[in-house]
């Protein structure tokens, strides 16, 4: 456990001294902001209040699903993908380290720094320029903590998963980006899928990626009872179990791979 | 301390047809091609020897030393490092190996090389004090506290073959595995790189089992030489005992006062330009003296030399086909 403390402290130190793409997501979240906010006020103009959220509410909402967008930034497709590549993860499975609980450690690592760096200078933006997003009921937070602790978890496999096809020789540069804009869109970060047709909305429903910002986000406006809360973390929980299923398995077959065809 | 046992490797390789078409003929029905790359090694290396591996390309160098490093699994046979099973104790085993290849660096491109070594430190749980004392004895051989602060990205080639070696002993292990080492070092880093190997086999005992391509790395380096082409061990002995097994010659240059130089039976004239020949003579048929008195009884010679076979000979020989390294 040390090992991997220390592992995030490194990367702590690396992000803040080598990385100086930060400002990007700065903006580049801030615009997001701001046109949706446009977006949701002139939508909101007529009526109070729409699938049983009002106009303040979704303000809040995608205020806080931009701070969210920081925790769920991952690198480990990227670091699975320069380590093939490069011919070292056959070598880096030599250490008396699990590689995976290294790429996650790394990860950990570098959103820590983004706290500082990234997702209070976005808070921050749009309490200024929006609103303050304030939570509905703070008597939830627990729930939206653990929530949001459960949607990095979901969100971090599901990128492991996607950074392991780099070990069929693909390249996957440009899968990564289509994946990451496509779990924002599925996931209700920009649109809620209430307000999607039902049928979609259904599709969408049985998928996990509405569990990785949807469902806290939910929490935190308050849409829903707290029973319905209840209920739809506990599908999390399972829906965490399953890709965790799934990540072991992968894996331990990736890891195979690795030590009989030599990476 | 090290046993390999009758070590075989092969490969699947899938075969590309080309084309759209032969592409997804790939993907539904994939058509394997075996390659052994590495077949029946068997042989025992002590505590505290160099060990050689040479070959030309494509002999099995690499995948011999992947597998006795750990990093591969034999497709049959199996490596015992102090009596362990290295596929059965990777993890207990591994931690008493190094190993660097010189083409593909280990390092932490982002990092500086002493935040590298840090990290190493905490992964391999290295007990301060001894961390320091590597530190110390690699700045002796390498001189590498002056790279300490450098990020490795900016590093040379030669910097960063120093940072690796140094990573590869932080963990003191009693085995080293070095995979071309020397490929594309300068004279003096090539040096540096000799003299690690010897002091750290002299000073902490280490086992060291290298591949090159560079005969001055063996001629400098190792008292055993294992060769090995097609996946298939050729030699493995002293380097003079191979020579004098495989190329059991030495060569004569004549120098004579003209262009007609004199042939002896019990030799042969390997080569003859201007006044200039070459005998090549089984060291049991004739002794150089013997063949000097022929000769010049035959004919006025003016200088002569004596040339040994010597590891360029053997290899030409094992390599077969006169393949150069
Ligand atoms: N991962 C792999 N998949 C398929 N074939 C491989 C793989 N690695 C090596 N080979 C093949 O196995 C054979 C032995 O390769 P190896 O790398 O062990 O040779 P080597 O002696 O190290 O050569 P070199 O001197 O060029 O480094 C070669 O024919 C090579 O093409
Ligand atoms: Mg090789």
């Amino acid at each position: 456990m040390k090992k991997y403390l220390y592992i995030i402290k490194t990367q702590i130190i690396k992000s803040m001294t080598y990385e100086f793409n930060v400002y990007g997501n700065i903006v580049m979240q801030t615009i997001i902001m701001i046109t949706s906010s446009y977006f949701w006020k002139a939508l909101y103009r007529n009526q109070n209040s729409a699938a049983g959220v009002n106009a303040e509410d979704m303000l809040t909402y995608i205020i806080m699903s931009s701070v969210l967008s920081v925790l769920l930034i991952t690198n480990v497709e990227r670091r699975i993908e320069q380590s093939v590549g490069k011919g070292t993860v056959a070598t880096d499975m030599m250490k008396p380290v699990n590689l995976f609980g290294v790429y996650f450690a790394e990860d950990i690592g570098s959103i820590l720094a983004l706290v500082f760096q990234n997702m209070l200078p976005i808070l921050l933006i749009g309490s200024l320029l929006i609103k303050v997003p304030v939570m509905k009921d703070s008597g939830d937070l627990p729930l939206f903590l653990l929530s949001v602790l459960l949607s990095f978890l979901i969100n971090w496999l599901i990128a492991a998963l996607f950074g392991m096809i780099a070990f069929t020789a693909v390249n996957i540069s440009a899968l990564i980006q289509v994946k990451k804009h496509l779990i924002r869109l599925l996931s209700g970060s920009i649109i809620p899928i209430w307000f999607f047709p039902e049928s979609v909305s259904k599709v969408l429903s049985a998928l996990p990626f509405i569990y990785i910002y949807q469902l806290p986000l939910s929490i935190y406006i308050g849409r829903g009872s707290r029973a319905e809360h209840l209920a739809q973390l506990q599908i999390q929980f399972v829906w965490l179990l399953i890709l965790a299923g799934v990540f072991v398995a992968v894996q331990r077959q990736v890891t195979r791979k690795v030590m009989v065809q030599g990476g | 301390m090290i046993d390999v046992n009758h070590l075989s490797k092969d490969y699947l390789l899938k075969k590309k047809a080309p084309g759209l078409k032969g592409a997804l003929k790939g993907l539904i029905h994939p058509q394997f091609e075996v390659i052994h790359a590495v077949r029946d090694l068997s042989f025992h290396i002590d505590e505290g020897e160099i060990v050689g591996f040479i070959g030309p390309n494509g002999a099995g160098k690499s995948t011999t030393i992947k597998m006795m490093s750990g990093i591969l699994t034999p497709t049959e046979g199996s490596v015992r490092i102090n009596g362990e099973n290295i596929t059965e104790h990777r993890k207990t085993v591994v931690r008493n190996i190094g190993v660097v290849f010189g083409q593909r660096s280990q390092l932490n491109w982002d990092l500086r090389l002493g935040e590298t070594f840090e990290l190493l430190k905490h992964i391999y749980e290295i007990d301060p004090i001894d961390y320091e004392n590597t530190l110390e004895v690699m700045d002796g051989i390498l001189g590498i506290r002056e790279l300490i602060d450098k990020p490795v990205r900016q590093m040379s080639l030669g910097q960063r073959v120093k940072g690796d070696l140094t990573a590869s002993m932080l963990h003191s292990p009693s085995v080293l595995f070095l995979d071309e080492p020397t490929i594309g070092l300068d004279v003096s880093s090539k040096f540096a790189l000799r003299r690690f190997i010897k002091e750290i086999n002299q000073i902490r005992k280490t086992t060291v089992i290298l591949t090159t391509h560079d005969l001055g790395d063996i001629k400098e380096l190792c008292e055993r030489l294992i060769i090995i082409n097609h996946g298939v061990m050729m030699e493995d002995g002293k380097l003079s005992q191979i020579v004098d097994r495989i190329a059991p010659y030495k060569t004569l240059v004549a120098e004579y006062y003209d262009e007609q130089a004199p042939e002896h039976e019990k030799c042969e004239m390997t080569f003859h330009e201007g006044n200039i020949a070459k005998y090549r003579f089984m060291k049991k048929d004739i002794t150089a003296a013997e063949l000097i008195a022929d000769l010049s009884r035959q004919k006025e010679i003016k200088d002569v030399s004596i040339e040994e076979a010597g590891i360029d000979d053997i290899i030409k020989i094992a390599y077969g086909s006169g393949s150069i390294l």
